[in-house]
């Protein structure tokens, strides 16, 4: 694990050169933290298509399979076998307590 | 300057797709000591990306990751990833190459991918490996099989919150690292630097890249490897599975307007290729390829081309003159047929790609070896009837589609020719 006072130091010096995070960028990982918790929140009640998660999560569809698949590759979610047009996913169960 | 690292070898190999991977195990296994450099943060270059290859249907990355793995492990390679090649001179018949490692922010010999520090960053980002279509995190292993399996740090998106300095079992993250110089002597040089795909943008009538459903084949490539974006066919408008897919052909190839006169000789195989595993994927799909004319050249392509047919894949012979989208995103082309009626009629699909051309992947005479282009920035041979390797640079080779379109069994093929030409050039200094 890193030592504290060295990261504390380095991450100072890094402010130092490149000047602090910019707004937009802290913005960016709001709203991103804000809709994988809606999409998170809308499949507490069961598995869902990524339409049904979207109009849950009140998200554009495009944003809500950008994200569905962010979360599935790193293992918050998980298909669902399923048949027709439309997939559907699931929470892992480490996500479902 | 004393601290700048010298690495010196019989051979250079700028470039770490196949041909170059080939071209390095050749010489290599010859005796002559190689070092490949790869801007890229790992070797295996677009192959490693594809699902299967054509007419065999061999999973591509089952034939890349060996290659990858000898390269990493070959005594007598050094690889160089993430890192440039600025300059290269030849003077008494040597070249000096100037190279520039590019910061990951990680210590790369005390990392041992753990993937913690990826686990915990929150902040995703589009995936260029997946095309867009997936996430991946501000410090990433840029692939399941990549090598060498080190993170690398996007500095401009990082928020600077140390949770991956913090969960690093190593302490190996540097968030003030800086690029390192490298100067490379080598005695003979392979261009291997490939290509890159025509962009979505080149033909405006397609949708200028804004179209969500209409995709590069690179992005299909992906929507058919077993460990995709989706991890299945899906489209990446609204996450549905498509029932109804088109390839418009030569929609960056053989037009003069776009600058791109030529055939990119590999497309209509790649399509039909791509074709035939969606058919395989949704068996239930309609499936149209529209096309000038196909070009099924090599050992087995007709047949493999006549078994697409067979299996219900419709070919239109076509030209689509525009593409737009209803309020559903579904595609709607604007297509001439060429048999038939030629009166222009619309076609809607739900998912179409763009079997794009390849273009140059870098434009080598910056480095002014000598090495000519042709008219279209591909390296240009001396003589191509009595070598398929040798440029008018001296010591300087060139492998696979840096010297033209060509499929993968060609650039095994010649890249094997240039490391022939290269130990025999060695051998006579």
């Amino acid at each position: 694990m890193a030592d504290v006072k060295k990261l504390a130091e380095q991450l100072k010096k890094l402010n130092e050169l490149r000047g602090p995070v910019p707004v937009e960028l802290r913005d960016y990982v709001a709203a991103q933290n804000k809709a994988q918790k809606a999409i998170l929140d809308a499949l507490k009640d069961g598995p869902k298509t990524p339409q049904e998660i979207a109009a849950a999560a009140g998200l554009p569809h495009d944003k809500t399979i950008w994200y569905i698949a962010g979360l599935r590759k790193y293992g918050r979610l998980a298909d669902v076998p399923a048949k027709g047009d439309w997939p559907k996913y699931e929470l892992k169960n480490s996500e479902a307590k | 300057m004393s601290d700048m690292e010298k690495i010196e070898v019989d051979a250079l190999v700028v470039g770490s797709g196949i041909a170059g991977l080939q071209s390095a195990l050749d010489m290599a296994d010859q005796g002559l000591s190689v070092v490949i450099v790869e801007k890229r943060p790992s070797i295996g270059g677009k192959m490693i990306s594809l699902s299967k290859v054509f007419p065999t249907l061999d999973c591509a990355s089952c034939i890349t990751t060996p290659r990858m793995a000898s390269v990493s492990h070959h005594p007598r390679i050094t690889t160089l990833t993430y890192s440039t090649v600025d300059a290269i001179k030849r003077e008494n018949g040597v070249f000096t190459a100037a190279v520039t490692r590019k910061p990951r922010y990680i210590d790369e010999k005390e990392c041992i991918s753990c993937k913690r520090c990826e686990d915990v960053c929150p902040v995703y980002l589009p995936d260029e490996y997946e095309e867009g279509m997936g996430a991946k995190k501000a410090i990433t292993i840029p692939f399941t099989n990549a090598i060498p399996q080190l993170p690398v740090m996007d500095p401009e998106h990082c928020i600077r919150c140390g949770a991956c300095a913090r969960a690093c079992p190593k302490d190996c993250i540097d968030f003030l690292q800086q690029p390192a110089p490298v100067e490379i002597k080598a005695k003979a040089v392979i261009l291997a630097t490939g290509y890159e795909t025509t962009p979505m943008t080149a033909k405006k009538q397609y949708g200028m890249a804004k179209l969500p459903n209409v995709i590069s084949p690179m992005a299909a490539e992906r929507l058919l490897a077993p460990h995709g974006p989706y991890g299945r066919v899906l489209r990446p408008s609204d996450g549905m599975v498509p029932g109804s897919i088109a390839y418009v052909q030569c929609a960056g190839s053989r037009d003069k307007s776009i600058g791109v006169p030529y055939c990119s000789r590999v497309c209509c195989m790649y399509a039909i290729k791509q074709a035939i595993l969606l058919s395989g994927s949704l068996p239930i799909a309609d499936i149209t390829i529209y096309y000038m004319d196909i070009r099924a050249f090599g050992k087995g392509y007709e047949q493999f081309y006549n078994n697409a047919r067979a299996m219900g894949i419709n070919f239109v012979k076509a030209k689509v003159a525009r593409i737009t989208e209803d309020e559903k995103h579904n595609p709607i082309l604007r297509i001439e047929r060429q048999e038939g009626s030629s009166a222009p009629e619309e076609v809607k699909h739900e998912l179409v790609v763009l079997s794009q051309g390849l273009r140059p992947g870098d434009d080598v005479s910056r480095y002014g070896l000598g090495a000519e282009l042709n008219d279209f920035g591909f390296v240009k041979l001396s003589d191509e009837t009595v070598s398929s390797a040798v440029t008018a640079g001296a010591g300087v080779f060139a492998a696979g589609v840096s010297k033209g379109p060509r499929d993968i069994p060609d650039s095994v093929v010649d890249a094997g020719s240039a490391a022939m030409e290269a130990i025999s050039y060695i051998r006579k200094l």
